[in-house]
């Protein structure tokens, strides 16, 4: 689960398991981030809740572990 | 369209720079000596033609950024184009009020003042996506190693033309060349800070 996140950075709506299922798999987000065609910074930000990613990006995420996306994806509790 | 790297955008953007430095240096002093009006239009554009470059490079890392990237990229632009026209919309009424005396070269700082905010607005919206600064990625230089040699440059360049430059513009040149020296110190500073905390 993400970090906790302050005020000021910007908002995100979803929890995700991406740095578990990264870790699970001896991936660098270096790694992930070529394997997604995405920049570092952006699977950084991902990972820590700072960033909710568009849904053609979810997809392939889903995609590349292997799970429905909805597995991956949880929406933040209020 | 291809990505290119952090360190082949940023070696594209020093040599278009350098190149715009040659022509304001070597070439733009023709322009005052010409007499046929098309000569002096062609020698008074000439310098546009690198900053043309860098503009088509921005917009060609803008196209290959991924979505994340893109979204930070715009509104660090969006800002940049609120703060300068804000900016010359206050100058602009103050010149007509006679407030202030402006004249026309006053327009030559708009697009470096733009790149200027967009520069500082994108520090400051990659840092609410967790961006650090202090992540080179494949820079061909650190951060701070490239405000201490812009600013190097700028001095060099004040002082190998202080005979031929007015006091205004070379007062310019060292302020510009020391404060770029003095914040990439202070960046290298808060590196080593950070480096230290790390550890």
């Amino acid at each position: 689960m993400p970090a906790n996140k302050s005020d000021a950075d910007a908002p995100s709506f979803m929890n995700n398991l991406i740095r578990e299922l990264r870790s699970e798999r001896g991936w660098s987000q270096a790694e992930l981030a070529q394997q997604l065609d995405v920049s570092r910074q952006t699977i950084n930000a991902i990972e820590t809740g700072k960033y909710d990613p568009s849904l053609p990006l979810a997809f392939k995420i889903a995609r590349l572990f292997g799970m429905p996306i909805e597995m991956i994806f949880v929406p933040e509790e209020e | 369209m291809s990505r290119l790297s952090q360190k082949q955008y940023e070696w594209r953007v020093l040599a278009a720079m350098s190149l715009y430095m040659l022509c304001m240096l070597l070439e733009w002093p023709l322009v005052r000596t010409a007499t046929r009006l098309s000569i002096k239009c062609l020698l008074a554009l000439v310098p546009v033609v690198p900053m043309v470059y860098v503009i088509a490079l921005l917009a060609r890392r803008i196209r290959a950024s991924d979505e994340l990237e893109q979204q930070t990229h715009l509104i660090a632009l969006g800002i940049a184009t609120a703060v300068v026209g804000a900016l010359s919309l206050i100058g602009g009424f103050l010149s007509i009020a006679n407030v202030v005396m402006l004249d026309g070269s006053i327009l030559i700082w708009v697009f470096p003042g733009l790149m200027f905010c967009y520069g500082a607005a994108r520090w400051w919206v990659a840092r609410r996506y967790g961006g650090n600064m202090f992540c080179e990625g494949d820079s061909a230089l650190g951060k701070y190693l490239r405000f201490i040699l812009a600013g190097g440059v700028l001095l060099l360049v004040g002082w190998l033309s202080r005979s031929s430059l007015d006091a205004l513009r070379l007062g310019f040149l060292c302020g510009a060349g020391a404060g770029l020296v003095a914040l990439g110190l202070v960046l290298a500073v808060a590196r080593r800070r950070h480096q230290d905390a790390g550890e």
